[in-house]
């Protein structure tokens, strides 16, 4: 890039972003303090099964790409760890259905909105060295619950 | 970048990492409310589910950050031109970066001129200047190849000289 270009660059780093406002701040601190949505059953069914497939996957291309073991050697050496190589690059959340229950009674009582929203997780794993990659991907449901008052 | 410690207050790591997702969720959203709830979602799933993950939690964040402007886009998509119309008018006026002690002109100059660029340049460079990402990783969010982030920025940064030329010579 030339002279101009850098300087431009340079100054457009220099400029700061507005910060978040404080009703963001104040409405992140609410979810966070809120209870996790739960989780359906296939979806926990779903989770030992895909950490097994990823762990198979992850021992994969290192037994491919590891050197023969020379005939002579007397001294068996110990395999480096290969999760350690592998860096989550993304994660995605794929929106496949939604759904509005509409109005709901809760156990306590309490009269709320009830709304699912179902998606596909996806994480991927890449190994730098050897650009292997291992994507994992586990399906969500989310319900989001809003309570309601009538004046 | 380092992983997040267990111990470190979501506050804080929100105090410095806010601005730069809320500034980049603004590319990918048609008004500042539309980019607030998305961060909020991003954010709140990020840190349940995906801060634990180690390596480099930004670029996680900023996937996530896009996947939930995609969804509300999504959900959107069937909202009134009109109404699309009048959000776009006020977004207008919303200041994108911080207004500085003096040269304020030029901050407003540089604003417009990033409107004016293709979307597909806006989010490269907004995403390399603020989102201090490289094009490495842009590649990866955007699903393009390496070199054409690297051609989308220099194209960006080339536009906005042109056009900030043109500003001061009207202005």
């Amino acid at each position: 890039m030339d002279k101009e270009l850098l300087e431009l660059e340079a100054e457009l780093k220099r400029l700061r972003p507005v910060l978040p406002s404080r009703e963001l701040t104040a409405a992140i601190g609410r979810d966070l303090a809120a209870p996790p949505a739960r989780r359906n059953f296939w979806a926990w069914a779903a989770l030992p099964l895909a950490a097994v497939a990823a762990g198979v996957l992850l021992l994969q291309p290192t037994r491919t790409s590891a050197p023969a073991p020379a005939l002579v050697q007397a001294t068996p050496v110990a395999p480096a760890a290969p999760v350690a190589k592998f860096k989550p690059v993304s994660a995605e959340n794929v929106l496949y259905a939604q759904s509005d229950d509409g109005l709901v009674t809760l156990a306590d009582g309490t009269t709320a909105l009830r709304y699912r929203s179902s998606y596909v997780d996806t994480i991927t794993w890449k190994n730098p060295n050897t650009q292997a990659s291992l994507r994992w991907s586990v399906p969500r449901t989310e319900e989001r619950v809003v309570p309601v008052s009538f004046q | 970048m380092e992983d997040i410690p267990d111990d470190e207050s979501w506050r804080d790591w929100f105090q410095h990492y806010g601005p730069k997702l809320l500034l980049c969720a603004r590319q990918w959203t048609r008004s500042l409310a539309d980019a607030e709830d998305v961060v909020q979602e991003a954010f709140v799933r990020f840190w349940r589910h995906q801060r634990k993950l180690g390596g480099e939690p930004q670029a996680l964040l900023f996937t996530s950050v896009r996947r939930a402007a995609t969804d509300l886009a999504r959900r959107n998509a069937r909202r009134s031109a009109r109404e699309e119309r009048a959000e776009g008018g006020r977004e207008l006026l919303e200041p994108v970066f911080e207004i500085p002690q003096e040269g304020d002109d030029r901050r407003s100059d540089i604003e417009t001129a990033l409107r004016g660029l293709p979307p597909e340049q806006r989010e490269v460079l907004v995403l390399k200047i603020w989102g201090e990402l490289t094009f490495e990783q842009i590649a990866t969010q955007l699903r393009i190849p390496p070199n054409t982030a690297a051609s989308r920025y220099r194209y960006a940064l080339a536009a906005l000289r042109e056009a900030l030329s043109a500003a001061d010579c009207h202005g």
